[in-house]
């Protein structure tokens, strides 16, 4: 299907059929999902050999594995016989997986390892390496996140990931002792079109004093750039909106600290980041160990992959349909940091943005009420607009990217949009754009 | 496993405990949270775990910073959330939903304390929100309900959610 109209980046419009369409919904799952580099799982989540993760790619069903070496590996969750799903089970560690309907075993690296009655009813006739797992093509690691490609012609991993690695690193590489996810996934159904929770948290600082007006108003510590409940000020030197980094956004403050001040008990967390300031910025150069280490960031790597260092919550959205997807959410913590910190962490994540999160319970609706309103005769017809601040962005002293002032400007959506395009209108990956606007030419001092 | 205690629990306090179950879901299907906060103890814990879903013969250890919660609450952590529902900003709740929860197999036994009891129980929640969207949440509950001078009142509920994945966009309310 063309799309060249269905989103116009330099208006900020976007069609609402791209919301409820059947057939760019299709076409999404070959040529976003089947084609981009999708997160799989942490390596926190399968340290050890035989642990597995079960997980999606777009709504294929995915098994990752912790090999013997070490490595990773990640298989289609079907078995190759009749098709039947192989694991049932969301995680674990595991010596074979066995298929319930006829008893095929699969080893961890994905071989046949056996079929119940080979000789007996297949005459010793089946050729088991040819049978085994259907392997997922690319899989790597950067720092800790392990992503999955179906495409052959994909670019690199560190190349997809572009100049968001500036951002990346801020939570991933701050502390030597690296990342972890933490806890079981919390898992919601939502009634909404996968794109708009991604285009909301990529870059929606609008919503947060509205939408939120109720959990801000009882959580007295909320203090965001400014942003205050009822939508009733704002402050555009606070925070950035960045893009432009091959579809990949951060929306960031520049205090330090603001991602930690939100807790209920904020010392503990204030102490931490000043005894670790200085390895911060040892290792990540001065802007970033200083503005970005510590305040509230939203990382969205595109199409799926959302993390918030300072509320810190990691989360994936697998998409089941236009009009429905699954939100999975985890708690992320840096290794470095004490267990009592940790442990706080961990419970206030799920107190905010968990199953029953104070903030977090009040996107869905919002969410799903825009992906209905683009379903009807009519309205499936109209327009949608994300054009706050349009035309006011460049470049900044020290970050990469095309840059917005503050956490409230629809800047980032624009980008998002830009990108969906570029991938639903391109055949393959030759034809899709790679841009790193303003790319930092001389990096801060490399440590890592 | 909890042992069973010979000694029966008295009917006059299975009744009691029964009819207060009852009394706390109509208390909160009306959104009369503060009538229902009455009903708790000030040392109240309130939790719902996620809960795991592994293959029966897995081994893998348990998470070594926690599992993570749905709920993890105190007297106050539930008042916080009373305060967002009642703040008039919680679009979700207005105009306000049809909720209606139903409890069934009650159980009551004999805690440790003399003056508490484990009570067991099954509730189902019922909503119906915008249009024709309906959507139910069972959970198991298991209680610990302490006498006062003020009556029974809940001094613990372990809330297990059978649902793997939430079937709806908020948990707005009281299990």
């Amino acid at each position: 299907m063309d799309v060249s109209d269905l989103v116009d980046t330099t208006t900020g419009r976007q069609k609402r059929t791209i919301y409820s369409n059947e057939e760019l919904y299709k076409q999404e799952l070959e040529r976003i999902f089947g084609r981009c580099w999708l997160f799989l799982v942490h390596t926190s989540q399968i340290p050890k050999a035989g642990d597995y993760f079960r997980t999606f790619m777009g709504e294929d069903d995915v098994i990752v594995i912790r090999q013997k070496d070490g490595s990773i590996k990640a298989f289609l969750n079907s078995c190759t016989h009749r098709g039947n799903r192989i694991c049932r089970a969301d995680r674990g560690n595991a010596k074979a997986f066995t298929c319930n309907y006829h008893g095929w075993s699969f080893a961890p690296d994905g071989s046949l390892a056996g079929v119940p009655l080979e000789n007996e009813a297949y005459f010793g006739e089946l050729d088991r390496s040819k049978l085994g797992l259907v392997q997922v093509t690319h899989v790597a690691e950067y720092k800790g996140l392990v992503f999955g490609c179906f495409d052959p012609d994909a670019p690199s991993l560190e190349d997809y990931l572009g100049d968001a690695k500036f951002f990346l690193d801020v939570w991933l590489d701050a502390m030597p002792g690296g990342t972890s996810l933490l806890g079981e996934t919390q898992k919601m159904e939502l009634g909404s079109n996968w794109k708009l929770p991604v285009e909301n948290v990529c870059g929606d600082g609008y919503h947060l004093g509205w939408a939120h007006a109720g959990a801000m108003s009882a959580v007295q510590s909320m203090d965001l750039a400014g942003l205050s409940v009822g939508n009733s000020s704002t402050n555009l030197e606070g925070g950035l909106s960045v893009a432009g980094m091959n579809g990949h956004m951060a929306l960031t403050s520049l205090d330090g600290i603001s991602g930690y001040a939100f807790y209920p008990e904020p010392k503990p967390m204030m102490d931490y980041l000043e005894a670790n300031r200085p390895t911060a910025i040892e290792r990540l150069g001065k802007v970033r160990g200083e503005q970005l280490w510590g305040s509230q960031i939203n990382i969205t790597i595109f199409p799926n992959l959302q993390f918030l260092p300072g509320l810190n919550w990691f989360r994936v959205y697998h998409p089941k349909g236009p009009g429905k997807l699954e939100q999975w959410t985890w708690a992320m913590v840096e290794n470095d940091m004490p267990d009592e910190m940790q442990a706080a962490i961990l419970d206030n994540q799920c107190l905010t943005f968990g199953l029953a999160g104070l903030f977090d319970n009040d996107d869905g609706d919002n969410l799903a009420a825009c992906t209905e309103q683009s379903r009807g005769w009519r309205t499936a017809q109209m327009d949608v607009f994300t054009n706050m601040a349009l035309g006011r962005s460049g470049p900044r002293d020290g970050f990469p990217g095309d840059i917005a002032a503050g956490l409230v400007s629809e800047h980032n959506q624009r980008y998002f949009y830009r990108r969906w395009q570029e991938h639903m209108q391109a055949e393959s990956w030759a034809e899709v754009p790679t841009y790193n606007i303003n790319s930092l030419s001389v990096e801060e001092p490399e440590n890592a | 496993m909890l042992e069973m205690n010979p000694a029966p629990v008295l009917v006059e306090d299975m009744i009691a405990l029964t009819q207060r179950l009852y009394h706390e879901a109509r208390l909160l299907d009306a959104e009369r949270f503060e009538d229902w906060l009455e009903l708790l103890c000030d040392d109240v814990t309130y939790r719902m775990d996620l809960k795991r879903r592994r293959f029966r013969a897995d081994r893998s250890p348990p998470a070594a910073v926690g599992a993570g919660v749905v709920f993890n609450e105190n007297i106050a952590r539930l008042k916080l959330r009373i305060d967002r529902l009642r703040s008039g900003y919680v679009w979700a709740e207005d105009p306000p939903n049809f909720v209606r929860r139903v409890i069934s197999n009650v159980e009551i036994e004999p805690a440790d304390a003399e003056n508490e009891v484990i009570v067991h129980s099954v509730i189902v929640i019922h909503r119906n929100r915008i249009d024709g969207l309906a959507r139910q949440f069972t959970a198991g509950r298991t209680d610990r309900w302490r006498h006062g001078t003020q009556g029974w009142c809940l001094a613990a509920r372990d809330i297990a959610l059978d649902h793997a994945v939430l079937p709806d966009s908020n948990i707005n309310v009281f299990f």
